[in-house]
């Protein structure tokens, strides 16, 4: 236990400098893009040069760089930034968007994967060289390398009719616990409102799920067999295991580039579906970032980065965990 | 039955031929042996690498795995005297329920025939649990420490919590012992089992099968390519040629008196505990490619003896003396 806290407290000194280095990062190719952004924010062409001037005095545009990014990150980190293209304030319009779409989308999306991804793949490692073993190893690459606009415009236009799914607006509870929608709907046991909610998301989820399951059938098809073929499997069969004991055993064994991959894929759901959220007109935070880049609109897409980039230190974080419980070889 | 050279067996194997079906072609890896074992004895299958002996003795209980396959050949099983169980017409669930109860199995490599993921008592008390003598995991502590002590592993209580890779070579060798020895074994085969361990080691372990076996009467049949281990452990051997047995004694019979031509060489070959040689000699030639056996006599290419028919024609294992066969040409009265 003590080896874990020493460990944990290594890890979140760690993130200081990332985070610092990403926000940088972001900050130095927002601000070499040419262009006026306090013009831009000042409503464009038309602007008039003494709003313009305001804003420049605001966001400290005419000090030098590191002042500037200095003064970006107080306004972030003490909660106060307000956008000067939206006018309110990114942590806000952040957090609503992780609580009602991104986070929603995230759980079905990463549910279909383990729920789809994981069985299919262990079926096609056991049927391994069989004809269902081919159906699912095509299934999965056209997964990977089917264009997701192409294939989400094609059930779309099958399903819309039929009232399985529904594509405009959002539908909201008229309460609200945690604030997030879909964990909101299920305390209350409001199904009603719940069936509102997947006929909006499930399909979206599907389809950003499938780049995924097709990744994660072939990764369980291969480190399945590549445990399989372990001496231990055979001094099992030696023992008279059945069969069923030994796969758990073999799956078990092969779980760390599983949770590996699960882990980034979870990071990137959780970091927002651009093509998903613009096919489907959801307000997550793909979408954010699109119109924080779109904008000039440095402030948001810092706010953004920074998510992002805590997002995935802390899923990285809990994957190293999960090592530790897995395989009681590593050690912190 | 010719196999059945033995009073009281509790295995007899009869022309077993089994193939591998392998992308180069079908290698041919045992090819028609025939043996018993009897009852309480220690039986050793000798050969060099590849010979097919691990093959043989994995093909005891079917466990050949794709893409070998067990092509024909009758392997009975004696659980006791009188009573006969055929194997190759067991069922895949009729053959696990013997694997690791009745039959069981030490592999060559103890540092990977065990899960890693897994706690030492816990694999041993798993390999009760599929067998029915427990049904929950916990419930095999108690058997699984009093194993480990059986075993001479120290301080039990303490190792059966322990991992595979917190314990040395020879424990865990001495681990899946354990686990060999945790339902109700009558034939234990053990594949090499010290071939991975040092020489102290080695010779731990193999008193520590010795005493077992007195202690449970056991039967083993012990796989090795170490003549040390053979004329110190066993009580006949079978010493094994590219997939067929040319020749089976005693153990002082052999060394004293071996007959087949590979079987001599293979004793000039290394030191031999009985008498003195003056220079170790390697066989000329070397083991031939089971895909494409040699016709008749499989030694034939190398054999300093020759004759016509070794090339045409595969000699019969032929009783020479009490005991003592050989599937030689030299030796047969025809």
């Amino acid at each position: 236990m003590v080896d874990l806290r020493r460990f944990l407290i290594r890890r979140l000194i760690t993130f200081i400098p990332t985070l610092i280095g990403a926000t940088l990062l972001v900050y130095f190719v927002a601000a070499v893009v040419p262009g006026n952004p306090a013009k831009l924010w000042a409503g464009g062409e038309k602007a008039s040069a003494e709003v313009v001037q305001r804003i420049i005095e605001e966001y400290k545009l005419d000090e030098p760089w590191y002042v500037q990014y200095y003064y970006f990150m107080k306004m972030l980190l003490t909660g106060k930034a307000i956008s000067p293209v939206t006018h309110t304030n990114v942590w806000a319009e952040v957090l609503d968007r992780f609580k009602t779409v991104t986070l929603p989308l995230t759980m079905l999306s990463f549910m279909f994967i383990i729920l789809i991804g994981i069985p299919l793949g262990i079926i096609s490692a056991i049927k391994k060289d069989t004809v269902v073993d081919m159906i699912l190893r095509i299934f999965a690459l056209t997964g990977i390398s089917m264009p997701i606009f192409w294939l989400a415009y094609l059930l779309i236009a099958a399903l819309t009719g039929k009232g399985l799914v529904t594509l405009a607006g959002f539908p909201m509870p008229a309460y609200s616990i945690t604030g997030i929608p879909l964990i909101d709907g299920l305390l209350k046991g409001d199904f009603e409102y719940l069936s509102q909610l997947l006929k909006r998301l499930w399909l979206p989820s599907l389809l950003l799920s499938y780049a995924g399951i097709g990744v994660l059938v072939r990764l369980v098809r291969n480190s399945f067999l590549d445990a399989y073929s372990s001496d231990f499997v055979e001094f099992m069969l030696a023992r008279g295991f059945p069969r069923r004991r030994i796969y758990i055993h073999v799956l078990r064994n092969a779980l760390a580039p599983i949770v590996t991959v699960l882990g980034l894929q979870f990071g990137g759901l959780l970091a927002g579906a651009v093509i998903t959220e613009t096919i489907f007109g959801l307000p997550g935070m793909g979408s954010y970032m699109i119109r924080a880049i779109n904008n000039f609109d440095y402030l948001s897409l810092m706010a953004g980065v920074l998510y992002v980039a805590i997002i995935f230190m802390v899923v990285n974080l809990v994957v190293d965990i999960l090592y530790a419980i897995i395989d009681p070889r590593v050690r912190y | 039955m010719k196999a059945n050279r033995c009073r009281n067996p509790i295995i007899v194997v009869d022309d077993l031929y089994v193939n591998f079906y392998t992308y180069a072609g079908v290698v041919k890896a045992i090819d028609g042996v025939s043996f018993c074992i009897e009852r309480g004895e220690t039986y050793c299958l000798v050969g060099e690498t590849g010979c097919g002996k691990s093959v043989t003795s994995r093909a005891l209980t079917r466990l050949i795995l794709p893409p070998g396959k067990i092509e024909r050949g009758r392997i009975l099983y004696y659980p006791e005297p009188g009573k006969v169980v055929d194997i190759m017409k067991l069922s895949e669930e009729e053959l696990r329920m013997i694997r690791g109860d009745e039959i069981t199995y030490i592999f060559q490599d103890p540092g990977t025939a065990l899960d890693p993921l897994y706690t030492i008592g816990y694999q041993i008390s798993e390999t009760m649990l599929v067998h029915g003598y427990i049904n929950k995991i916990r419930k095999g502590v108690s058997r699984a420490i009093q194993l480990l002590k059986e075993t001479l592993i120290p301080d039990p209580e303490q190792r059966i919590k322990s991992y595979p890779h917190e314990l040395s070579g020879g424990m865990k060798q001495r681990a899946v012992i354990a686990t060999s020895l945790a339902n109700r074994p009558r034939l234990i085969i053990a594949d090499e089992p010290t071939t991975a361990l040092d020489a102290t080691v080695q010779a731990q372990i193999m008193e520590l099968l010795r005493n077992l076996k007195k202690k449970r009467g056991l039967t083993i049949l012990l796989i090795t390519h170490n003549m040390g281990l053979v004329a110190e452990m066993c009580d006949r051997v079978g010493v094994m040629y590219a997939g067929q047995l040319v020749e089976e004694a005693p153990t002082e019979e052999l060394f004293r008196n071996p007959l087949h031509p590979y079987t001599r060489a293979l004793l000039r070959a290394v030191p031999n505990p009985l008498r003195r040689i003056e220079k170790l000699e390697s066989i000329p030639g070397t083991v031939p490619n089971l895909i494409y056996p040699p016709a008749g006599c499989r030694f034939h290419p190398r054999c300093a003896h020759v004759m016509d028919t070794c090339k045409r024609q595969k000699p019969e294992l032929t009783r020479i003396g009490n005991k003592h066969y050989v599937s030689c040409w030299l030796y047969s009265r025809r």
